[in-house]
């Protein structure tokens, strides 16, 4: 998947791109993810894969290939991003098979 | 009339600011020489005003509205947005717009055919972030932030890009004032976030772009620079090299086939991105 597969329609893809955006929405992200994605009428199977960090569905679905190592920042933290972190190493492991 | 005194275009990746200690220390050399010779490069030409323009990375406009190139006209701009301040790792700073310029690209753009969007609020995050630090850490000389679809398809195309830069150009040399003008394009070179790519840089067809570049022949850089070359180097962003095509249709305005020289060029697989950047010496 990529960039030009991506679902534009996608609800996941506005949830994603608001929580980034807006402190009182990742408060929300972290303490009530079941609320704020029936909020945004993510699907059960949008929801599925978001609760378990399961990015290449979230990618299979339709969203943006830019969000996904951005989800895995908002679960894991955002800084020293490097190769080792706990967020790209998850990407890695979600979306490489532990490359 | 305004003048433009400088057109260049730099990679902007996070890491350059937020792991640089991460890479291995040629590298790490390496990029803070190349990003420091660029800034005494853009010093040299002794701008009052940068028009910049780069991939808006999904945070200013969602996939579902998203404009080809929307200009910032505010009197001031903030950065790094808050969530990216971790991420990026640089202090949070304030840098002055230009309203009078911002306005007068968006009117008189439009009247040349180039449909632009225009905003006084955009979040910057690592892609003004990361150059206005290593090019003008004091923020001192005021931006005219560009912001553009590099990454939602359908993306404005290659010739297109080229186009506005042209058109953009003779705007500021049009602008009844007493400003030297630089353009800076922000992105690249090759990077995958999101992709299959995300650990890997493809040096081989960074140093393909910057010898085309090299060549100064626009019409070669547009037949052979593709969207889907661009993808097949890293689809997440290694489109964000678009932005470079503005800057060399610019460049083209003022010198036509005027050759980019490459500054710096580090396929950095540490911060996940070939870092480098070009001058096109307009003034020289």
């Amino acid at each position: 998947m990529g960039i030009m597969q991506t679902d534009r329609t996608l609800p996941a893809n506005r949830l994603i791109f608001e929580v980034r955006r807006d402190a009182a929405l990742r408060a929300r992200f972290r303490d009530d993810l079941d609320g704020l994605m029936r909020d945004y009428g993510l699907s059960e199977i949008e929801q599925r894969a978001l609760r378990e960090i399961d990015l290449q569905t979230l990618s299979d679905l339709g969203v943006h290939p830019y969000f996904l190592p951005q989800v895995s920042r908002l679960f894991k933290g955002a800084g020293y991003n490097h190769n080792d972190s706990e967020a790209a190493q998850l990407y890695a492991q979600k979306m490489l098979k532990g490359k | 009339m305004a003048e433009i005194v400088s057109v260049i275009a730099l990679a902007h990746a996070p890491g350059a600011t937020g792991w640089l200690d991460k890479a291995p220390q040629h590298e790490q050399d390496a990029i803070i020489a190349g990003y420091g010779r660029m800034a005494a490069r853009l010093s040299a030409t002794k701008p009052d005003l940068i028009v910049g323009v780069a991939n808006d990375h999904l945070l200013n406009f969602n996939v579902e509205n998203i404009p080809d190139w929307c200009v910032g006209i505010a009197d001031r701009w903030h950065g790094p947005a808050e969530w990216f301040r971790d991420w990026v790792n640089v202090p949070s700073y304030e840098v002055a717009g230009n309203r009078e310029l911002g306005r007068t690209i968006v009117r008189e753009c439009g009247k040349r055919g180039i449909n632009l969007a225009f905003s006084e609020k955009l979040e910057f995050d690592d892609n003004w972030s990361v150059p206005l630090h290593f090019l003008t850490p004091g923020h001192q000389i005021p931006l005219v932030p560009i912001h553009m679809n590099c990454v939602v398809p359908p993306m404005p195309a290659p010739a297109r890009c080229a186009e506005f830069g042209r058109v953009l150009a003779g705007v500021i040399q049009a602008w009844p004032s007493k400003m030297r003008v630089a353009i800076m394009a922000t992105g690249g070179l090759s990077h995958d976030p999101g992709g299959q790519k995300y650990f890997d840089v493809d040096e081989k067809f960074d140093r393909w772009f910057l010898d085309l570049l090299g060549s100064g022949d626009d019409a070669r850089v547009l037949r052979e620079v593709t969207i889907d070359k661009m993808i097949g180097a890293g689809d997440g962003g290694t489109v964000e090299l678009l932005a470079w095509l503005v800057a060399m249709g610019a460049a083209h305005a003022v010198r036509p086939a005027l050759a980019a020289e490459t500054m710096f060029y580090v396929p950095s697989v540490p911060l996940r991105c070939g870092m480098g950047g070009v001058e096109w010496a307009v003034t020289a």
